[in-house]
């Protein structure tokens, strides 16, 4: 601790702080321009000079470490006169278009100009134009340079927290101006923190240009609905209409970052798919009816199935009181456990409950991260969960942490990271194994033996130098955290790879590493689904259904019998669907038709059902088969909570009633129950909010009213681990076989993503993507279009040749309704063996989303806007 | 007479050639310390020969070598300033074209004392001759075990890389060429970390002139002594002065430290053209205030020219006689400012821009009362408050020219022209 | 050697390969006159360095060109010394004699005339840089004189090309 005198007040401050953090810390206000949170400084727009004692000249507060003894002041005449000054050389090049400017009544230079400008300049000569018209560096980056006040925020955040190197700067001195490579920014991330984090009206969102006044615009505090990182954001709308989504660094745990999603991908809001009234299958066809008349259709069909088994899927994108309410009613109204939460993969309760218990952290992710070692299994963070990306490099650059990464597919943090085992599609059991059993070879006499003497002597992977690599740097860490991909999840060898994870764990857990948990969820509230028991062989918790005591709480609690046996996950369902046995699949708000990996199958299933209900806000593929299609609020048009991969609880408000005749979500819960002769109780949103607070522990305590913008941790006490081991899977035998990995891309992680007009807009067109030796073997190249062939299909996509990628792999991102990827796939067999070979002229290409909506003339230059 | 110790070689017929340098007896300083002196005790001649850096802010080069961390894991770099922008020079050109093996001996002897295995040499892109015979003599002294693994059977490995500028001033200011140097735009670093520390790659980095690394075999081979005793102790040595303008011998001239500035101007450098008078010096490249013609007795020395309120800079002396616009010359310096300012703060990038449009206007009889106050204003808010030097630079050049010609400037606006045309 | 060797052989002075993106475009713009694109991709490619980065060093220092010059890239100094000296009238004389403003190419693309700042070479004020070559103590004859054998030394040049390409119908 130093002290240091700023402005006659006396402070202590840790050694190293800069004079800007110390007299923020007294309320005292410097004005900034380049300065960013986030950022490292520096200290090039002079806005923040101050008096030091003893120093001849002005020294900038961003920059400038303290020092014991310090003496600073921030309001001397001469400081004064300094701040005028540089505000006036700016503000005499700078348009003063404020009228039309997107950031009139919200611009920095604005209120710095108000606060400490001269009333009047001097300066009478023409003011520096660089062009006059604003330059589209993307489809949604529009650039007026002659605001830009070389702040260069927007280039570091790019740089520095993205990662993505797309924005530069070019020329210099007065001609200095940021952009895109050869003026265009066609192919960066398109996250648009750039434009969040421009102080003027320099860089803008396209879409919302000219659009609004920012205070005509109603403001909500929501999240965002894409993926599990939950960050969060502003919505502004107009009288009810969406407009644009704002960010800012106190709250949440993007710290103001968001994703091209989060920013420019809420426009699905708008999408015209809406199911606009309720509709009932007549004549073959679905016909739009009135409530009352779906009602009367729908009573008649479940009664006709009264005495079937029932089935429940619903997405992991609702709140949590949607899904609390959904599995209550299955269980209490339907008397069926058959519940399932995802339409692709099913989750091993068995396996996944103990390490939940054990090892699931509900902890803020800068803080799980900020430990010193932490090791990313699966999936490509990079285009799932891009905000925890950042967030990871952060701690990777600035907080040295040591990064590990485990997968089969590359990602940008690679190059971030400390080690990095690249494992084959569909190895990461078997890697994870070796890691483990290197971790125990490197411990060695550290590790009780016995215990752990099988784990020792496992056969060692092929990828052994990688694996021994990364399990030294785990060794080396004093505490350790494992960041899991879903994609992990998706593969028949879920099991084994939760089993090898816990295996690992544990090794950590007995050297000391304190190792925690987090998954890396690709859709919103993946861990409320799991936490309100929307699994077939869990109650709210998760707790086993099997467990007596458990099911004789929440039977009291809930008034009703519970079914003791575990239920039927979604493939299950479907099994049950094809064998004639599904009285009614009643389907909210996903659509497994487009989603579960094998097409042929689903869609048997989906027809064989007596009853198919689908309750949606949108027209999907699913609901095109359905016998009773609901209209459900969109997002935005409920309140509730999201339970993000942090276990954090933050509540998503609406900001409009739901449109049409769509209902919420728990009022048609209310209208099936009240057609099956029972009522839910309690059954609005607040009531169910206490209801989960009062009986699942991990929520006990949380009060509505308390959840502020940065929500509320859920919490648990982690019980210690059961002291299992597992025995390492079947090193798989290494094949030429191309293996077919599938997930989302940055632009689309499913569903929400595909009615996005802006998100349609920026993604690429759908691709295949493989390994330089791969393609050259194939005698294919970059940007030709490829056929990718497996036992059940084959789709046509541009190929992408990735020189990262290892050999035998081959990804296609998912949510490209028009690619029906899901019809290459085959039930329980993941990796997808394909091959792949050029297209002739005859192969189908297309028609893809997002293509036919592409804006003229972008990509190359810069076109004028 | 003073005999010419840096430029003794750059008159022979075959000056760049090893075989003329080694004639000359060349390399004897590297054989000197390789084979009797440890680096401290290099860096500790360095020191008490006073040795101030020629490069332009004559900061003491042994104090700054022995801010170099004895003990780090990293590798350590000398980096050599042959960036020369500054308007009004030319001395370290002429030593690389003609005499680059005093260069490089001074490199290696250099890296030796501060326990550097590599040497960039940072050159301006324009010195096509100079680059082409620093790369020749590199490969000789290569060939002859000067440079390379174990110097002259030493266990001292050194390597020197040339790396080219592509035109910008700006990669003379110190960190900025590291930057460059780093494949990045030259804008300066932020100090600290200061060079020494943590420099190139993050790596302690020395970085000196060309002249200022030429010093260093002589201090070696005569004693730091020899070397105090020229020109006053504080600020000694033999010194590089270009002469240019508008005199009758410019050229550049070897003499001592301190020597006065009218003695160089009127009798080493010829004095004005036939006709002329000189009207005012530049004394040190033009960052340094302009000096009218009164004040030439003023000993070219960091210390005398600073108490005058100018600065020795780079050493290049412009001469402006009596027929030249004041305002014209300020002007053109401005542009200069303004067209190598690297835009990376506000008063630099914005305030030159702003000193430029005025002072044309008042050049072109375009400028109106209420211009000089603004032009006074500008430098004021210019000066000390830009992020390094080039502003300041800027700043005082065109302050000096506002009050020693205010007349001149004044008259441009009152007659609506200028009054030299 | 090919320009990726020559940039590989640039490369390795340097610890880290970012470092050699300036040698890599002075070699390029050696290689292809100047800096297009595709060129500066290439770079990119060959060091493996992000796209923007090169494009940023290419426009940052003024001997990149990303655009296309003349044959002969006229750089006349008009710095304080060279101004001194009369640089101003050897400008207007160039521009009057070749029919072009500084900044332009004669639409034979033989010349391209700047100004430039100081060339480090006051001694010889005015001074004009062509090419690599300095040519000091100017003044309009000597000008002329150098224009004349510039032309003359693209006529022998242009006569080589066109007698080392094929002739129609060989
Ligand atoms: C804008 C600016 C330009 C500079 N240009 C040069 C230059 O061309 N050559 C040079 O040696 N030093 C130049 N310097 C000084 C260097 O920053 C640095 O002080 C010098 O290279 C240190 O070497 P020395 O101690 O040997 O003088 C410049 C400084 C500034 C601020
Ligand atoms: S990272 Fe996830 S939560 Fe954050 S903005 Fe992107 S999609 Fe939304
Ligand atoms: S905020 Fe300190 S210089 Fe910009």
């Amino acid at each position: 601790m130093v002290s240091v005198t700023i402005d006659e007040h006396k402070l202590e401050v840790e050694a190293g702080s800069t004079v800007l953090a110390a007299a923020e810390r007294l309320g005292i206000e410097i004005p900034t321009f380049c300065y960013w949170k986030r950022l490292p400084p520096l200290a090039s727009c002079r806005m923040c000079l101050v008096e030091i004692e003893g120093l001849r000249r002005l020294q900038p507060a961003c920059a400038t470490a303290v020092a014991e003894g310090m003496v600073v002041r921030t309001n001397t005449p001469l400081i004064e006169e300094t701040r005028s000054s540089m505000l006036d050389m700016l503000l005499a090049n700078h348009p003063l278009d404020c009228p039309i400017c997107d950031k009139g009544g919200e611009c920095e230079l604005q209120d710095m100009v108000m606060a400490y400008g001269p009333r009047e300049s001097g300066f009478r000569d023409a003011k520096r134009v660089f062009h006059s018209k604003d330059i589209r560096l993307s489809p949604v980056v529009i650039m007026n340079v002659n605001r830009c006040i070389q702040c260069q925020r927007c280039v570091r955040m790019c740089e520095e927290v993205v990662g993505a190197v797309a924005l530069g700067t070019v020329e210099k001195g007065m001609d200095t101006a940021v952009t895109g490579f050869e003026g265009s920014l066609a192919s960066c991330d398109q996250c648009g923190n750039c434009i969040e984090v421009c102080p003027v009206g320099a860089l803008m969102s396209f879409p919302y240009r000219y659009k609004a006044r920012p205070w005509d615009l109603n403001e909500t505090d929501t999240i965002c609905p894409h993926c599990g990182t939950g960050c969060q954001l502003t919505v502004g709308a107009r009288k009810g209409e969406f407009m644009r989504v704002r960010s800012d660094w106190e709250h949440g745990v993007n710290r103001e970052t968001l994703c091209v999603r989060g920013r420019f991908g809420l426009d699905f809001i708008e999408s015209r798919d809406r199911i606009k009234r309720p509709m009932i299958r007549r004549d073959g066809a679905l016909t739009p009816v009135s409530w009352e008349e779906a009602g009367d259709y729908l009573s008649r069909r479940l009664s006709a199935v009264k005495g079937k088994v029932a089935g429940g899927l619903i997405s992991p994108r609702l709140p949590n009181e949607v899904l609390y309410q959904f599995q209550k009613l299955m269980r209490t109204v339907l008397r069926t456990n058959n519940i399932d939460c995802s339409s692709r993969w099913s989750t091993p309760v068995d396996a996944l409950g103990p390490l939940l218990a054990s090892f699931h952290t509900r902890a803020p992710l800068q803080e799980v991260i900020g430990r010193d070692c932490v090791l990313v299994i699966g999936g490509n963070v990079t285009e799932e969960n891009p905000v925890t990306e950042y967030l990871l490099r952060d701690a990777a650059r600035r907080q040295q942490t040591g990064l590990l990464m485990l997968s089969a597919r590359p990602s940008r943090l690679d190059s971030d990271a400390r080690a990095v085992v690249r494992v084959p599609p569909g190895g990461e059991a078997a890697s994870l194994a070796a890691v483990a059993a290197g971790l125990v070879s490197a411990a060695g006499p550290v590790l009780p033996g016995d215990l752990f003497a099988d784990i020792g002597r496992l056969p060692a992977a092929t990828d052994s130098d990688q694996s021994n690599a990364l399990a030294a740097a785990l060794m080396e860490g004093r505490s350790v955290t494992l960041l899991v991909s879903v994609d992990v999840l998706r593969s028949p060898l879920a099991r084994a790879t939760l089993q090898q994870l816990s295996n690992l764990l544990q090794i950590l857990y007995v050297l000391g590493k304190a190792p925690a948990l987090q998954f890396l969820f690709d859709r919103a509230n993946q861990m409320g689904a799991w936490d309100m028991g929307v699994m077939a062989g869990a109650l709210p918790g998760p707790r086993p259904v099997v467990d007596a005591q458990t099911r004789a709480a929440f039977a009291q609690a809930w008034g009703a019998e519970i079914p003791s046996e575990p239920g039927a996950d979604l493939d299950a369902m479907l099994q049950l669907c094809v064998n004639g046995r599904m009285g009614a699949l009643y389907v909210v708000g996903t659509d497994p038709l487009l989603s579960y990996p094998d097409r042929e199958f689903v869609e048997r299933a989906l027809k064989a059902a007596d009853l198919l209900i689908v309750q949606d806000a949108f027209l999907t593929d699913t609901a095109g088969l359905a016998d009773v299609v609901l209209p459900a609020a969109g997002y935005g048009e409920e309140t509730g909570i999201f339970t993000n991969n942090e276990g954090r609880a933050q509540k998503v408000r609406k900001f409009r009633e739901p449109v049409f005749e769509a209902r919420g979500n728990l009022a048609i819960f209310d209208f099936v129950a009240a057609l099956c002769g029972e009522a839910q109780q309690p059954s609005t949103q607040g009531e169910i909010f206490d209801e989960i607070a009062r009986l699942i522990p991990a929520y006990q305590g949380l009060k509505q009213e308390e959840l502020g913008p940065d929500g509320a941790f859920t919490t648990a006490a982690l019980s210690p681990p059961a002291g299992e081991f597992f025995a390492a899977p079947p090193v798989a035998s290494a094949t030429n076989a191309l293996l077919l990995v599938t997930g989302n891309c940055l632009f689309h992680n499913g569903y929400l993503s595909e009615h996005s007009e802006i998100l349609n807009t920026v993604a690429e067109d759908p691709y295949v993507e493989m390994s330089m030796q791969d393609a050259a073997r194939l005698g294919v190249s970059d940007s030709e279009h490829v056929v990718v062939r497996s036992a059940q299909g084959e789709l046509t996509a541009k190929l992408k040749v990735n020189r990262r990628f290892p050999k035998g792999l081959v990804f296609v991102p998912e949510n490209y309704k028009a690619l029906r990827l899901n019809s290459l796939m085959r039930r329980g067999e993941y990796p997808c063996p394909v091959e792949v070979h050029k297209a002739r002229a005859t192969d189908e290409v297309g028609p893809f989303n997002g293509s036919a909506a592409r804006a003229d003339g972008l990509g190359q230059g810069m076109p004028p806007a | 007479m003073f005999e010419p110790v840096l430029l003794k070689n750059v008159d022979l017929p075959d000056g760049h050639l090893l075989s003329s340098y080694e004639a000359g007896g060349g390399y004897q300083a590297l054989r000197k310390v390789l084979g009797e002196c440890t680096p401290d005790e290099v860096v500790e001649l360095v020191k008490q020969s006073n040795l101030r850096g020629r490069g332009g802010a004559g900061f003491p080069t042994g104090m700054k070598w022995s801010f170099v961390p004895k003990r780090t894991d990293r590798p350590k770099y000398l980096c050599c300033n042959a960036d020369e922008g500054e308007p009004g020079t030319f001395k370290d050109r002429i030593i690389m074209e003609r005499d680059p093996h005093q260069l490089i001996e001074a490199l290696a002897v250099s890296g030796y004392a501060i326990g550097a295995e590599v040497a960039y040499v940072y050159v301006r892109g324009e010195y096509v001759t100079a680059i082409r015979r620093l790369e020749q003599a590199i490969a000789e002294a290569h060939e002859k075990g000067y440079l390379g693994t174990g110097v002259l059977g030493s266990d001292f490995n050194f390597a020197v890389h040339i790396h080219c500028g592509a035109g910008a001033y700006i990669c003379g200011e110190e960190t900025a060429m590291l930057e460059s140097l780093e494949g990045k735009r030259a804008q300066p670093r932020l100090k600290p970390p200061f060079p020494a520390v943590a420099g190139l790659y993050a790596s302690p980095t020395v970085i000196n002139n060309v002249e200022t690394l030429a010093c260093v075999p002589h201090i070696v081979m005569r004693g730091p002594a020899w070397f105090r005793g020229i020109g006053p102790d504080k600020s000694p040595g033999p010194k590089l002065y270009c002469v240019s303008g508008q005199v009758r011998k410019p050229g550049l001239y070897e003499l001592p430290m301190g020597i006065p500035l009218r003695e160089l101007v009127e009798d080493h450098a010829g004095g004005p053209l036939p006709g002329r008078k000189v009207k005012a010096v530049i004394p040190g490249g033009v960052s340094a205030p302009v000096i009218p013609e009164p004040g030439l007795e003023i000993g070219m020395d960091f210390d005398s020219l600073a108490a005058a309120g100018s600065m020795l800079g780079s050493a290049g002396v412009i001469v402006i006689d009596d027929s030249t616009c004041m305002v014209k010359v300020a002007t053109r310096i401005i542009e200069f400012f303004h067209h190598e300012s690297c835009g990376k703060c506000t008063p630099c990038r914005e305030g030159l821009n702003w000193a430029v449009k005025v002072l044309r206007r008042v050049e072109a009889g375009e400028g109106a009362p209420g211009d000089l106050e603004q032009l006074d204003m500008l430098c004021k808010g210019i000066f000390g408050n830009t992020f390094c030097a080039l502003g300041d630079g800027a700043a005082m050049g065109l302050r000096a020219a506002l009050k020693h010609f205010r007349d001149e400037f004044v008259a441009h606006i009152e007659e609506r022209r200028c009054p030299f045309h | 050697m090919t320009m990726r060797e020559e940039i590989e052989a640039a490369a390795a002075r340097y610890p880290d390969r970012r470092s050699a993106l300036m040698p890599a475009l002075l070699i390029a713009q050696r290689e292809h006159g100047h800096l297009p694109g595709p060129v500066l991709e290439e770079v990119a490619d060959i060091l493996g360095v992000e796209r923007i980065w090169v494009y940023e060093l290419a426009t940052f220092y003024t001997l990149f060109h990303t655009e296309p010059i003349g044959m002969f890239h006229l750089q006349l100094c008009d710095n304080v010394s060279c101004m001194l000296c009369g640089s101003e009238d050897l400008l207007t004389h160039l521009e009057a004699r070749l029919g072009i403003k500084k900044g332009e190419t004669t639409p034979d693309g033989l010349f391209t005339l700047s100004t430039v700042e100081c060339l480090g070479a006051c001694e010889m004020a005015p001074v004009m840089q062509v090419g690599d070559d300095y040519h000091g103590n100017l003044d309009v004859v000597r000008l002329d004189a150098l224009l004349d054998s510039l032309r003359a030394a693209a006529g022998r040049f242009a006569r080589v090309e066109h007698a080392s390409a094929p002739q129609p119908g060989e």
